[in-house]
């Protein structure tokens, strides 16, 4: 029974990483997208955040399953429930990578050379995004802490973009919209560093049983 | 063990106590029986005589504690008594002693008290005159007797239990112990019981069984890693499960994994998906291969099932560095690119004048100039050609019939050659050193100096000098080509050497190079495994070595 239970964990903790790197893939591309202004590899993203969402269905019927017919107790039960608010997180980010590809047609194939900031911010965003991951794949409660730091380093790129913005926009007010969607794009990826954080939070959680600030 | 030795010992000690204490008390108990009946009797006998002679008086006389005498008339009637008022006594005719001794002459009987722990036993006889003399003695019964020896036997059980055990102790200690001094490392040297040899001999057959499979298995799987860990490429064993049976050195060091690794799932290595999907369709039977960069270099992934009878038992995954293989083939794809742009330029130029030339839009008195335009580019396009065809004969490789050439022959020739384009840029070329002998393909030789001189004569300044000196080593003989031309500067050095690179662009077409002429001297040294020195200063001059070795 126990070994049944056991096999069953470790097919959820092989499904979370799987998905993992799926929201890995998701933003690198976006991210990329964005970068060479490819509105067909823009295209890629809708698929995959397609596959995400899959993923994330899988997996929360799987957790509930696990729930109800083997009723875990402490750690078993705290990766499960971890499992199952991570991978909203994980799809949030998916979401995000999505929104940033429909916004990429619009830019009209110009390469952001406008708003270096934008680039730096999205590389930081990526690197939480794999070290929450990495963190949960190896347990590792200091890389989830180091995840939770660099929160504040995207938040502060957020506010530079958007102070740069502020002053393109005031020297060229005809490329308001163009700015605007860039904001846009500033604030998905503030956002994906947002559900990294939350992605470490919940992986020290499920090692400690500790959660947040408490 | 020892446990069980001391049981049964104490076991078997107590019982054949016990056994022998019985046998012991019944076989005493029936000769002191004996013994006192015949008493009883004898004392009988002499009282009967005494009382047959001085009767009641004889009785009376009698001091007698230990026996109680009765004396009974014929029909019962108590005579006397040695230890009761005979006059009081009941009459005894039905007494079963006094019954025999009327009837037979003899008669006996025993009779218990009303305890129980008492016996008396009687004994009668028929004195001549028809009365019945009867002796009796009271003694303990069997009963009694065991019970008064209840406490004696149970303080020598008590001590003989306490030494059987103390010995028996001793006994199984003794037994035992050279049992746990077996030497079981070498079963052969013990000095033990007999009936244990067998078994000795054979765990020490056994023991050299395992330790040769031990060695053996320890050499294979040392040979195993001695391959594995030297090996180049990265290789990692997956189990059916896809969880890491072993990896060796090059692959963690690629995927930044350690030896924690080793039973965790390889999504704990990598989390790729492409590798994610390859290693699934690997674990399902097939071959499967994806690329990607790790650490700023190209791989190439192969997954490959593993199987045994049919099944799929895991799989395996070779990792090669493919980021020369990469660069290479981007470097072809650009030669490719390079080329079809050169022969396009010139024909295009050729093709304009042409038609310009069939419309009649050029002047009679142009007309020299276009056709000597056309000519040019004939001839540059040929040039291009021959380079090309000599670059590609290069590449291919393949040995050529090779003799000994003077490498101040081939210059001379080649100064003969670019006499007339050197004069007429005023550029002094000169030829001096050694003979500079090395054995080698003189066509190669040739266009390997041409091409130095025809560049230094090239980009030389107006009234340059180009001096070609051959220095013979102990084991090199060098070809240094000197000019006082423009240089190469610094960030160009490295690339000179590529297909088609070009320093100025713009300068190119009025040199008319091909852009292949320094890919050509590289190629042609490397084939007679020389190599090539670079100094150069912007407009000083450059010096470019060829450093051959001899013989």
């Amino acid at each position: 029974m126990r070994n049944r239970f056991d096999e069953q964990l470790a097919l959820l903790n092989r499904e979370l990483i799987t998905m993992g790197s799926l929201c890995e893939e998701v933003i690198a591309l976006a991210a990329r997208a964005l970068a060479e202004g490819d509105v067909a590899l823009a295209g890629k993203i809708a698929p995959l955040d397609t596959e995400i969402d899959q993923k994330e269905r899988d997996i929360e019927s799987r957790c509930l399953k696990l729930l109800l017919q083997q009723q875990p107790v402490a750690r078993d039960l705290r990766q499960i429930s971890a499992a199952l608010k991570m991978i909203t997180d994980m799809e949030r980010i998916g979401d995000q990578a999505e929104d940033i590809a429909e916004i990429i047609p619009y830019l009209g194939g110009r390469i952001v050379t406008e708003c270096e900031q934008i680039r730096d911010m999205a590389k930081a965003a990526i690197r939480m995004v794999t070290e929450s991951v990495d963190a949960y794949v190896k347990q590792d409660v200091e890389l989830a802490r180091s995840v939770i730091g660099q929160d504040d380093v995207v938040d502060d790129y957020f506010q530079s973009v958007k102070s740069s913005l502020i002053g393109w926009i005031a020297k060229h007010p005809e490329n308001g919209e163009y700015a605007l969607d860039l904001l846009m794009v500033g604030k998905y990826f503030e956002r994906i560093g947002d559900h990294a954080t939350n992605i470490a939070e919940w992986v020290i959680f499920s090692v400690t049983g500790i959660h947040g600030e408490e | 063990m020892t446990g069980k030795i001391f049981r049964s010992t104490l076991l078997v000690a107590l019982a054949v106590l016990l056994v022998s204490l019985v046998t012991m008390g019944v076989i005493l108990y029936r000769y002191f029986d004996g013994v006192q009946m015949e008493q009883l009797q004898d004392e009988l006998t002499l009282a009967a005589r005494g009382t047959e002679d001085g009767g009641e008086a004889y009785l009376a006389g009698l001091d007698s504690r230990r026996y109680r005498l009765t004396w009974v008339a014929a029909d019962g009637t108590v005579l006397y008594d040695t230890q009761a008022d005979a006059a009081s006594m009941e009459n005894h005719a039905q007494r079963e002693e006094i019954r025999q001794a009327l009837e037979r002459g003899r008669g006996s009987s025993a009779r218990y008290s009303d305890t129980l722990t008492e016996q008396t036993l009687y004994e009668a006889r028929l004195l001549s005159d028809g009365t019945v003399l009867r002796i009796s003695i009271s003694r303990a019964s069997v009963g009694a007797l065991l019970v008064g020896l209840l406490k004696p036997a149970a303080v020598i059980g008590l001590l003989a239990a306490a030494l059987s055990a103390v010995l028996a102790r001793g006994v199984a200690r003794r037994v035992v112990r050279p049992l746990n001094e077996l030497d079981l490392d070498h079963p052969l040297d013990n000095d033990t019981y007999e009936e244990l040899s067998p078994l000795l001999v054979r765990i020490d057959r056994q023991r050299s069984q395992i330790a040769e499979q031990l060695g053996d298995l320890r050499r294979r799987s040392d040979e195993f890693r001695q391959i594995t860990d030297n090996l180049k490429e990265g290789l990692v064993l997956l189990d059916a499960r896809g969880a890491v049976l072993s990896i060796n050195p090059a692959a963690a060091a690629l995927f930044g994994a350690d030896r924690e690794c080793l039973g965790k799932d390889f999504l704990t290595v990598n989390r790729r998906h492409d590798m994610t999907l390859a290693l699934k369709s690997a674990l399902e039977g097939g071959h499967s291969e994806t690329r990607g960069e790790e650490n700023g270099r190209e791989y190439q992934f192969d997954f490959s099932p593993i199987e045994s009878e049919g099944t799929v038992v895991g799989a395996v995954l070779l990792a090669f560095d493919v980021t020369e293989q990469a660069f290479a083939e981007r470097n072809r794809r650009e030669f490719t690119a390079n080329v079809s742009h050169e022969l396009k330029t010139p024909l295009q130029s050729i093709i304009g004048s042409a038609e310009l030339l069939e419309a009649g839009l050029v002047k009679p008195e142009d007309a020299p100039r276009f056709v000597g335009r056309i000519r040019e580019d004939a001839a540059r396009l040929v040039a291009l050609i021959e380079d090309i065809i000599l670059l590609s004969r290069l590449d291919e490789g393949g040995e050529q019939p090779r003799k000994p050439v003077s490498l101040r022959q081939t210059a001379r020739e080649a100064a003969g050659v670019l006499r007339t384009a050197a004069e007429s840029r005023h550029v002094t070329l000169t030829v001096e050193g050694d003979e500079g002998v090395v054995e080698g393909v003189p066509g190669l030789l040739y266009e390997a100096v041409y091409n130095l001189c025809d560049n230094a004569v090239k980009y030389n300044r107006e009234g340059g000098t180009v001096t070609v000196t051959v220095t013979e080593g102990e084991d090199e003989v060098a070809l240094a080509v000197a000019d006082t031309g423009i240089g190469i500067p610094p960030e160009h050095q490295s690339r000179v050497f590529e297909r088609f690179y070009r320093v100025d662009k713009s300068h190119s077409r009025q040199s008319g190079g091909t852009g292949l002429g320094l890919s050509i001297v590289k190629h042609a040294v490397q084939y007679h495994g020389g190599r090539l020195e670079l100094h150069s200063r912007p407009g000083e001059g450059t010096v470019i070595t060829a450093v051959f070795p001899r013989g």
